[in-house]
């Protein structure tokens, strides 16, 4: 696809634009890791492209943590408001199509998934620098995004390459054509150079591969894994709320007649319980290793590619230090 | 346009409620919200209170009104036991597969139900007996823990008459009033007299029944396909999305609520 160059202090308006329209997050770096922050005309906060993918999951954009979704005796209000995600990378691109797949390609739509979909503009940014938590490469993606966003930017020298990839991106560059230059052959090399740097870089991260049988694999060695592997485990289930492709909710009702659809997690002990008090997952060893076969064996089965990025929350966020990659090259 | 929220609940009237046993209710709603195939299930809600999942026990050929017949358990239970004629529930559905009648088609279909687990198996007999020329024979086991939990006591003797119906109870433990077998449901399922080549079998009841039934019908003959076996798993939403009630790669709310013994048998511990 044709590429644009954006010089260095063309993005700052280009984001007073997209204000205008749209409810804008970009990632910023507070206590020195990267986090989304809400993007305002006094902002004096600078923007980060060269790391990795924010601390919070994208799926806070898409599917709140909590919601009312239902109210019984009078009609549902719901504002939901347009957004731009800017420096969305890779691995959370992939987790968007995890959700597409359980909330839009279903019997049942969700139209409040659908309705944020629609209405949010996504902007990519290339990973330079994947860090030691970092193993999308080992689940066949890139650490630049050639698809799933609306424009993809890289940083090069002075500026940015900018690359529509969708209609809604092209409508973007279309309508600030005034900012955009056409890029030069050296632009180009750099973003290639740099994309290069950073593959080598996980392939240095992640020496070994994933065995090919990997979604048979999970439901093979039934136990031992788990017990080898989870017992720094404290069920803080931190690393499904982390989790970018973890989608498990639970629907309840307040008194006021409201529904509410909250995140759920599979590590708590009571969430495949029963009327009545049965539990067909009643030991942690089960919900444990239900994550992986959840991720690695049933949506496989379902949708054809695994529910897992390589993003390395999880790795980042557990207190047990349990890594994801080690149990699955075990495996 | 007019969005579709699938996690609203229509309102809708509860108009009789009827004590089948200790314990276990019938609950009437009409008119009829909403129509299903035997075999599919609903969400039911007490306003204020929350949601439940319940397979309807009236017939789906009836079009005037929608039957459950309930076990008080917990929470939303409790809450619908203190309804009344005339209170407000909710309700969304229907949701699930429904039975392959067509399969049933011409062959012996052998009913096995424990308990409150006889209330889907309601709807699918009469589904049955509507259209009772279809099957060869209908077969019904049924067990309950003592002769004053057996429900539809008013409706067996009548079902019971019908040409090519064949009923059997058995109780736990039996009264003074009780003249017929006693011992758990495996006691009525000694002799299965069907054709395995040509018969089905439905399984629905508590899960340490669910076990043993299951394990009995199949060194009795009957194929894990031919094998209809009722899961119970914690459910939430219904629409095959919040993940609750995996029965491995499977969601009892979508691909089930009924699944084969060759569906599941993989699964470490099907029954809970
Ligand atoms: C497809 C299907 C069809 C069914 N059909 C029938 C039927 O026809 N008749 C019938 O009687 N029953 C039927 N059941 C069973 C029925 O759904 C349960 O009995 C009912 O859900 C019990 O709800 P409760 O709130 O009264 O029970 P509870 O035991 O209070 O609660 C069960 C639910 O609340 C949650 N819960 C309760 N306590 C806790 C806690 N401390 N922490 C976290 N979570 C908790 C559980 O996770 C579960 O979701 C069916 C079930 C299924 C799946
Ligand atoms: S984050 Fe670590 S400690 Fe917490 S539940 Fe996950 S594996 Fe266990
Ligand atoms: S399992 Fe871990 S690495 Fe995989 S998507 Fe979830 S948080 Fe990222
Ligand atoms: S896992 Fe890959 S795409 Fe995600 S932040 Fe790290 S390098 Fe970037
Ligand atoms: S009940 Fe939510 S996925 Fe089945």
């Amino acid at each position: 696809m044709e590429t644009y160059f954006l010089p260095l202090d063309k993005f700052v308006p280009l984001l007073l634009r997209l204000i205008e329209k749209y409810e804008v997050f970009i990632p910023t770096i507070e206590q020195e890791r990267p986090h989304f922050h809400r993007f305002s005309s006094e902002d004096t906060s600078t923007i980060s492209f060269e790391h990795i993918r924010t601390v919070e999951p994208v799926k806070h954009f898409l599917f709140k943590p909590i919601e009312s979704v239902a109210s019984f005796d009078k009609p549902l209000e719901k504002g939901i408001k347009p957004q731009a995600i800017v420096g969305i990378k890779r691995c959370d691109l992939k987790a968007i199509e995890v959700y597409d797949k359980v909330f839009l390609d279903s019997e049942f739509v969700d139209p409040f998934y659908k309705k944020r979909r629609e209405t949010t503009i996504l902007i990519s940014a290339d990973c330079p620098q994947p860090e030691p938590t970092c193993f999308c490469n080992l689940l066949g993606l890139n650490p630049w995004v050639d698809e799933g966003a609306d424009l993809n930017v890289t940083p090069v020298r002075s500026g940015y390459v900018i690359e529509p990839l969708s209609p809604k991106g092209e409508a973007i560059i279309e309508e600030n054509k005034i900012w955009f230059e056409n890029t030069s052959p050296e632009d180009l090399e750099q973003r290639e150079a740099s994309r290069k740097k950073a593959l080598d870089k996980l392939k240095e991260i992640n020496p070994d591969r994933f065995k090919e049988d990997l979604y048979e694999r999970v439901n093979v060695n039934e136990q031992k894994f788990c017990l080898s592997e989870a017992s720094g485990c404290v069920e803080c289930c931190g690393c499904l709320m982390c989790c970018p492709t973890c989608y498990c909710f639970l629907l309840y009702d307040e008194p006021s007649n409201e529904r509410v659809r909250i995140w759920d997690a599979c590590y708590y002990a009571a969430y495949a319980r029963v009327g009545g008090g049965a539990n067909p997952m009643p030991d942690f060893t089960s919900r444990f290793k239900n994550r992986f076969e959840c991720k690695f064996n049933y949506f496989y089965k379902y949708h054809g590619f695994f529910a897992c990025t390589g993003c390395g929350r999880c790795i980042s966020g557990c207190m047990g230090k349990i890594d994801i990659r080690k149990i699955l090259l075990k495996l | 346009m007019t969005i579709i929220n699938p996690y609203e609940s229509l309102p809708c009237r509860l108009t009789e409620i009827v004590e089948e046993s200790p314990g276990i209710k019938t609950f009437t709603i009409s008119p009829k919200p909403i129509n299903f195939e035997a075999g599919q299930f609903a969400e039911l809600t007490v306003p204020g209170v929350g949601e439940a999942p319940f397979t309807p026990s009236s017939s789906p050929f009836d079009n005037d009104k929608l039957e459950f017949t309930i076990m008080k358990v917990g929470r939303v239970t409790t809450a619908l036991f203190n309804l009344k004629p005339g209170d407000l529930v909710g309700i969304r559905g229907p949701y699930g597969k429904r039975y392959p009648l067509e399969k049933f088609r011409g062959k012996e279909v052998f009913i096995v139900g424990g308990g409150v687990g006889f209330a889907p198996l309601r709807s699918l007999f009469l589904a049955l007996v509507h259209n009772i020329n279809d099957y060869k024979k209908i077969y019904i086991r049924y067990g309950a823990r003592s002769p004053k939990d057996i429900v539809y006591k008013q409706f067996l003797p009548k079902w019971d008459k019908l040409e090519n119906v064949d009923i059997l109870l058995t109780v736990d433990v039996g009264d003074e009033t009780w003249n017929g077998r006693v011992g758990v449901v495996t006691v009525i399922l000694d002799e299965i007299p069907v054709d395995f080549n040509n018969s089905v079998a439905i399984v629905c009841g508590p899960p340490i029944m669910m076990k043993f039934v299951t394990k009995r019908l199949l060194e009795a003959g009957f194929s894990g396909a031919d094998l209809y076996l009722s899961m119970e798993r914690n459910m939430s939403c219904g629409l095959g999305q919040c993940n609750h009630c995996r029965v491995g790669e499977l969601y009892v709310c979508k691909d089930g609520p009924v699944l084969t013994w060759s569906q599941i048998k993989h699964v470490r511990e099907p029954f809970v």
